[in-house]
């Protein structure tokens, strides 16, 4: 329990907490005292003396955001002398900061600029510092704070400008450090807000200024480009290079499309209706003010001039325009012959809920089928254990109680790329003492956090657990009372671990018996612990094996139904969970309801007011095999997908080609929709409003940023009603989304209580509460919380708040249910022409590796040779020595590397580990409208060598 | 040309396992490298990033913070003009012009040829001594040259510093 604290403040008696600095008791009872280095959210640091105060009976002036509270301080924060002092301390902030801004009798009281478009400078600045030059104006914390506390800039222009080259080599940023007041934002926020650290101060005294190691580029410095430093800075040092000088008219919060992490994103928009700038809002529940390279710098598809515009119907062979109305009822009369399982629908990685819904509401009612499903479904097998076992399929707690996580387990999983905010909470456990267990064949980042990296043979990662879950029984370092009270089939599991044998376990994967019982000890001994798992190393017949054994390990610890613990598993689509929920998969329906369940068919059929066909439909995984096989003829598919050409499911284009007819909704001309027979132009994430569910069951709402302009594309719900409606089908009146989202409430117990208004009633970050005259429209506002929550499901009635933990309550069947476990055999991953596995590894930053900067087209490229590792006894199976160029080629790669040997190999793999800021160069200049949805992903791939010749 | 960079990947591995200081600090191990090699290359940050369970951005930072520390190689030799107070009192400044004119420099730094590194110091502990320099860290002034002072004392160092460029050996 904090103590409460009373104190005064320029007279205001406010009651707070012990712990909390002057500042931050000020700002919460809605009293400013300006600030500059100070950000909420960071830990005090005191470098820029603005927020100076005096303390009765207290000496000097301390500065009020290093100073902590305590019961019965008088405080003022704004005498003439502390006046005096703050207008000081501005002068001597801004001796170095091109400030014409400031002084030019065309800007008003509020430091607006009033310059027309055709009106000459009147300052005689150089051209280089004017106003209209600064990547911020008019959204400068220095200027406002300089305006606020009243400088009276008698002695205009008297700055000394720094002369140092603005730097724009690297990808995505603007480093301006004329600009830089050097109060320490960025590099706090890298380090004590990302758990990074890739800028730092750099030289002291007059020159001090901050940046990258050796002072030449991000790219070397371990920087995963996430944004962060951007998002704090308070003048326009550093700033994104995309849109740079350009000004907001409007800002809108919505939801990040890229991964199911779900980040609320405030999206500037300018007069021309595009979206400028995403800047993550900083009390959202679900990022916490983080964003990623992806959300914060891969949204400008929305701009793209390559959208569709109109409907395309092919007549002829190739694809023409055509108006809704032609499109759709050719549509409808298609999709009219090819009822029941001959027709199959594929909805969007990045489907809303509503969407979604509606899809398998189409399939289901309209075309009587289950034969729907969504693109990202490729690892269904990562959710059914946990349904099988503990009651809901999803993961258990909330991303932010991975912080105070004592264990973290990862699995195959890159979570600082594919889910990086879920990272975030990952580092600072660590950060703060956290033992973290990484479980992966490949090098990625986390592995340079983990305090042990295990590295089984591919394959056998179930296995490996399987030795982990014996080592605890073996030694007894159950949670027995969790056991006792709340946990059913022990005995069960204990019996079906008698097969792993711990030397056999040894022999199987790889991994030392020392490293295995350290990594159980260490997994069972520091509760509470958590698994995040993506499954991303591990083959398909292995993947209920290894959920299973995950299950088994969670609630053998007791980790399951308390803060700070729990499993996550990590889909890669934005909404899988949603999809989930609402159905959107062959075997179920909305609300986990089994399709072969016949009440639970009963019910949703007298709600739908058809028969519902039965059995379980075809997925994304098996779909294009029937397409092949003749027994899928037409299908209707929703939005591009990773899936679609990263390989997974092998070459859907061209199978794509054989159906009699296919419908495409899209923003863009995929390589799908080019051999649709019709292609209907869809929005984007910004153009429409509905829900998504973030991976810790957080529904939150997709706002409308935009109006749909220049062009005739509609929203996907929108259109599969139309659909819907022109092949007479019934129940397909909504006129919006927030009406869909009130049918599946009705129908799913554990959305009942969630509805677009109430999600919506949760205002933006830049609404103050508290504070309506809130003197800085440029600084953030702290308010009390409660901002941009969503609400976690189960949500049952109109008055839940939600549930972050599940099962702190119980479990749904009353006890936990243990998943006996098989010993399974090691797949083979290999094929003849293909012999070895690859094993790809990105990180962020790689000391052992020469490499070099060189700068190519004005922007900075990573220079090196890669290494590939590979065994000794291999390479010399392939005459392969040390140094010698090697070319690995896969069935769609080649990738030259130089031979490193090393015993550390598993015979038959070979591993590289890539850098981080290579991909980054290829990201920015990339050609695809939408490059941050196709960043290429890490797999095991089948390969073979070839020695080059030098 | 592997092997040098080996050799120096050794040499600062060695410096950084052979520290005396009681704590080992990032910055004890930056003054250990310098002492071995005579400034931080970049693999030596990279190397005390790894020793000291640091990042090379917080190394990069402690370096280039500290002025005593060169991120190039220095000259063959050093010289080092003492400007302390008593030195300046005695004629460092004298010594200092004299020496910067020998050797073609204008302020501190490295001769083109990376023959001799000169820099100034601000006391090298001999003011007794004074007016001294300091020649590959041993002390030269009045008392090393057998009591010379003055105009004598300095066309002696010049002297000294002529030959390090020249390569013969110095006296």
């Amino acid at each position: 329990m904090v103590s409460a604290i009373t104190l005064a403040i320029d007279g205001q008696e406010i009651v707070t907490q012990a712990g909390k600095t002057i500042l931050q008791a000020a700002m919460e009872a809605g009293l400013y005292i300006p600030y500059l280095c100070y950000y909420p959210g960071m830990k005090p640091f005191g470098a820029c003396r603005m927020c100076v105060v005096e303390v009765e009976n207290g000496r000097g002036t301390p500065a009020s955001c290093t100073t902590p509270v305590a019961d019965g301080m008088v405080v003022s924060t704004n005498t003439p002398q502390l006046q005096d002092l703050r207008k000081g301390i501005t002068e001597l902030v801004i001796s170095e900061h091109p400030h014409g801004c400031l002084t030019c009798h065309r800007t008003d009281i509020h430091g607006a600029n009033l310059c027309g478009p055709e009106d000459i400078c009147l300052r005689h600045v150089s051209v280089t510092d004017r106003c209209v030059a600064c990547p911020k104006n008019e959204r400068c914390e220095l200027k406002d704070t300089t305006i606020f506390v009243g400088t009276g800039l008698t002695t205009p222009l008297t700055y000394k400008y720094r002369n140092l080259p603005v730097l724009t080599q690297d990808p995505f940023y603007d480093l301006d450090y004329n600009l830089c007041i050097v109060c320490g934002r960025c590099v706090r926020a890298c380090e004590e807000l990302r758990g990074d650290s890739a800028i730092t101060f750099t030289d002291r005294s007059g020159i001090s200024l901050v940046g990258p190691a050796h002072g030449t580029s991000l790219l070397e410095s371990g920087s995963e480009f996430c944004g962060s430093c951007i998002d704090v800075c308070p003048v326009g040092a550093l700033v994104e290079s995309d849109y740079k000088w350009e000004k907001a008219v409007e800002n809108v919060s919505t939801t990040c499309p890229h991964c199911p992490v779900g980040c609320q994103l405030k999206l500037d928009v300018n007069q021309r209706g595009k979206v400028i700038r995403a800047i993550p809002e900083l009390e959202a529940d679900a990022n916490h003010g983080q964003a990623c390279f992806k959300g914060k710098f891969g949204l400008d598809f929305i701009n793209s001039r390559n959208r569709l515009t109109t409907p395309l119907v092919r007549r002829n062979g190739s694809l023409e325009e055509a108006s809704w109305e032609e499109a759709l009822s050719l549509v409808a009369e298609k999709l009219s012959g090819y009822r029941g399982d001959q027709f199959a629908a594929i909805g969007s990685y990045r489907g809303t809920n509503e969407e979604n819904y509606l899809l398998q509401k189409f399939a289901r009612v309209v075309m009587g089928t289950n034969n729907v499903d969504h693109s990202s479904n490729i690892k269904p097998e990562m959710l059914e254990p946990l349904g099988e076992a503990l009651g809901y399929q999803a993961a258990t707690n909330p991303i932010w109680d991975l912080e105070d996580a004592k264990c973290i387990l990862t699995i195959g999983t890159n979570t600082s790329e594919e889910h990086n905010v879920a990272a975030v909470p990952v580092k600072r456990a660590v950060k703060k003492g956290a033992k973290l267990i990484v479980i992966d064949s490949r090098e990625v980042e986390l592995t340079r956090y983990a305090t042990t990296w295990i590295r089984p043979k591919p394959g056998t990662d179930a296995m490996l657990l399987g030795g982990m879950l014996r080592v605890i029984v073996d030694e007894v370092l159950e949670d027995e009372d969790f056991l006792k009270d709340r946990c059913e089939n022990l005995d069960a599991l204990k019996h079906s671990l008698w097969r792993f044998d711990i030397n056999k376990i040894e022999d199987i994967t790889g991994v030392s018996q020392d490293d295995i019982r350290l990594a159980a000890r260490t997994f069972a001994e520091n509760s509470p612990a958590a698994i995040l798992y993506a499954l991303d190393t591990v083959p398909q017949s292995q993947r209920v094996d290894c959920v299973n054994a995950l299950v088994d390990l969670a609630l053998i610890t007791g980790n399951v139904g308390k803060p700070n613990a729990g499993l996550y598993p990590l889909r890669p689509g934005t909404n899988d969970q949603g999809s989930w929920d609402v159905g959107c998969v062959p075997n179920l329906l909305p609300g986990y309801q089994a399709i072969d369940d016949v009440s639970a068919r009963a019910a949703m059929q007298q709600v739908w007011g058809v028969d519902l066909p039965s059995g379980r439909g075809v997925g994304i995984n098996d779909v294009f095999q029937s397409v092949s096989a003749g027994n899928v003829k037409a299908m209707l598919v929703v939005g591009d997908s990773p899936s679609f050409s990263n390989g997974d499911l092998g070459d859907i284009i061209e199978t794509a080609q054989s159906l009699e007819f296919l419908v495409v909704q899209d923003t863009f001309l995929t390589g799908l929709a080019q051999v649709a027979d019709v292609v209907l132009p869809s929005v984007t994430f910004a153009e429409k409003e509905g829900t998504f569910t973030n991976l810790e069951r957080r529904v939150q709402p997709l706002r409308k940023v935009l109006d749909i302009q220049r062009t005739e594309s509609r929203p996907d719900w929108w259109i599969i009603c139309e659909i819907a409606k022109a092949m007479n089908g019934q129940g397909f009146d909504y006129h919006c989304p927030a009406q869909i989202l009130d049918e599946i409430s009705s129908l799913i117990p554990f959305y009942a209580g969630i509805t677009y208004q109430r999600l919506l009633s949760k205002k933006g970050l830049l609404v103050p509460l508290l504070m309506p005259n809130f003197p800085l429209p440029s600084q953030l506002h702290p308010s009390t919380g409660g901002q941009n929550a969503g609400i976690q499901w189960p949500c049952t009635t109109p008055e839940d708040e939600g549930n972050s933990v599940l099962y702190a309550e119980g479990f749904p069947s009353g006890k936990a249910r243990f998943i006996p476990l098989e010993m399974g055999e090691a797949p083979t991953m290999t094929t003849a022409d293909f012999p070895f596995l690859f094993l790809p590894g990105r990180v962020l930053h790689q000391s052992q590796q020469e490499m070099e900067i060189v700068v190519a087209g004005q922007k900075n490229h990573i220079q090196r040779d890669e290494l590939l590792k590979l065994h000794p006894l291999d390479a010399a199976d392939m005459g392969i020595n040390e140094e010698d160029w090697v070319e690995v080629i896969s069935h769609s790669e080649r990738i030259r590397a130089k031979a490193r040997l090393t015993e550390e190999a598993f015979r038959g793999t070979v591993s590289a580990t890539f850098l981080f800021g290579d991909l980054m160069t290829r990201l920015e200049s990339s050609e695809d409208p939408d490059p941050m949805s196709r960043v290429p992903r890490l797999p095991l791939t089948p390969v073979r060598l070839a020695k080059l010749e030098a | 040309m592997t092997t040098n960079q080996d050799d120096q990947t050794q040499k600062i591995g060695e410096a950084l396992a052979n520290q005396s200081a009681r704590t080992v600090t990032v910055l004890s191990s930056l003054l250990a490298i310098e002492d071995a090699i005579g400034y931080i290359p970049p693999r030596a940050i990279e190397q005390v990033a790894a020793y000291t369970d640091s990042t090379i951005n917080d190394v990069w930072g402690v370096a280039s913070f500290y002025t005593n520390f060169r991120f190039t190689p220095p000259g063959e030799h050093t010289v080092e003009v003492c400007w302390g107070p008593t030195c300046h009192l005695l004629g460092a400044q004298e010594i200092l012009q004299a020496a910067l004119q020998a050797l073609g420099l204008s302020e501190e730094g490295d001769t083109p040829d990376g023959k001799i590194s000169l820099k100034y110091n601000t006391c090298l502990g001999a003011c007794s001594q004074g007016p001294v320099i300091s020649v590959d860290h041993k002390i030269i002034g009045p008392q090393a040259l057998g009591g010379l002072k003055g105009d004598a004392m300095v066309q002696r160092i010049i002297e000294i510093i002529s030959q390090l460029k020249t390569g013969a050996s110095n006296a």
